[in-house]
């Protein structure tokens, strides 16, 4: 049989036909069985549209995580220490340690499946000695803090409970073990939804995918504050984990909770142990798509919204400097090279330009713009 | 860190009413409460601190 005709009670109807050509083996293409909808839609011209969407969402522009491929560092590449350091837009915080980590920007070693899904950096944390233990008040997280206007307008029905979000990583940590993370709301009465990663296999890249509904609880101002944070937690000490964290569900957050459940604290009390994370997309849908690639350009401008370098000629009577990127917020500035020297002429920076001086003469240096969340 | 701040004077040389200096890293700071060095310094003011007046 080459085709199969579905017929109008009218006497026309469809045809499902074979493929003009033999295949090398049979191909199986699967329908759906839990959603009722349509394959093929049409426009007002009545002309076939291939695709309407994807994972329900939008065809593009579908990572609401900035960054998830960890290609822009503009700090630098490696830093022992805390805070927004090495690779844009994820900040790593932590207290009670007893020797501080070290971030850094690393590459993706070529054969591995992340390398072979086109991914060339990751965001690498490498322990310090925590000689005193896991400590009850020891706490140490990745975070990312997404613009509450950029999940507002995603698409993303967030009060609903069968509208979803699906998150997905790539994860290497060279102790086996599980890892915690949740996301968490800040707008309204702040909401947190604990996740796990389940087991990783030392040294192996393992990809996680968890899908997160909507809730009626959510809050997300249309606006450019703080709206959702992303979270993988290396460790979290028992003040900041409780038996009453769910997992997989929503529920109203309080600090007690930010780690989940009791965590496990192999990697924690392993000195130099190392946690690696790339490919991280956050998308509108229940369905986990191919990580949407972008450009170094794009992924950079996409991060000089919350934090720009640049190096500039400063002079004793001052100029006016337009930003490569219009800023979240009227930003920070510094310049590190400059120090004490370096002024701003007495005109408050905005968001969009500031205008720089240098008292005791001219010369060429950075400064840094900083609109971070 | 504990972080510090001082007044910074305009162009007609009177203390800016937009705009504070971080002493410890040199940073100027507008005042823009969406801006989060800005959100420190409105509580370390609150703790009852005060800045240094401008030079």
């Amino acid at each position: 049989m080459s085709s199969i005709k579905l017929k109008h009670s009218g006497g026309n109807g469809v045809i499902i036909a074979a493929p003009s050509s033999n295949p090398a083996s049979d191909k199986t293409l699967t329908l759906p069985s839990d959603v009722d909808g349509t394959i093929v839609s049409k426009d007002s011209a009545n002309s076939l549209q291939n695709i309407a969407g994807i994972n329900g969402g939008q065809l593009s522009n579908r990572n609401l995580v900035i960054n998830g491929a960890m290609q822009v560092a503009q700090r630098g590449t490696s830093y022992t220490g805390g805070g927004y350091a090495t690779v844009d837009r994820f900040y790593l915080d932590y207290a009670g340690l007893d020797e501080a980590p070290t971030q850094a920007q690393v590459d993706v070693a070529s054969g591995t499946s992340p390398y072979t899904s086109g991914f060339r950096k990751a965001y690498k944390l490498t322990n310090g000695n925590q000689t005193s233990g896991a400590g009850a008040a020891d706490v140490f997280y990745i975070i990312q803090i997404i613009e509450a206007q950029n999940i507002a307008q995603s698409g993303w029905n967030y009060i609903s409970s069968s509208s979803n979000i699906t998150l997905s990583f790539w994860i290497k940590s060279s102790v086996a073990q599980t890892f915690k993370g949740h996301l968490k709301t800040d707008d309204g009465t702040a909401q947190i939804y604990h996740f796990e990663t389940g087991s990783l296999t030392a040294d192996t890249w393992t990809k996680i995918t968890k899908t997160i509904p909507g809730n009626s609880n959510l809050q997300f101002d249309n606006d450019n504050a703080a709206g959702l944070r992303l979270v993988i937690v290396p460790f979290a000490g028992t003040d900041y984990t409780a038996s009453s964290a769910n997992e997989n569900a929503w529920q109203g957050y309080s600090s007690g909770i930010f780690g989940g459940k009791d965590n496990t604290s192999t990697w924690y009390t392993t000195n130099d142990a190392t946690l690696e994370i790339t490919g991280v997309q956050l998308e509108v849908g229940s369905v986990v798509t191919d990580f949407q690639h972008r450009s170094f350009g794009q992924e950079l401008a996409l991060c000089q919204r919350y934090f720009e370098k640049s190096s500039m000629f400063f002079s004793t009577a001052g100029y006016p400097f337009i930003y490569q990127t219009e800023k979240r917020a009227a930003a920070t500035v510094t310049s590190p090279d400059a120090g004490g020297t370096f002024a701003l002429a007495g005109v408050t920076p905005s968001s969009t330009s500031m205008w720089v001086q240098r008292t005791g003469g001219g010369g060429q240096y950075t400064v840094h713009m900083d609109a971070e969340l | 860190m504990t972080f510090t701040y001082k007044k910074v004077k305009d162009f007609d040389g009177v203390d800016s009413t937009t705009m504070i200096l971080r002493k410890e890293d040199h940073a100027f700071i507008p005042f823009d409460e969406a801006n989060k060095d800005y959100q420190d310094y409105l509580k370390w003011v609150a703790e009852g601190n005060t800045p240094e007046e401008a030079d």
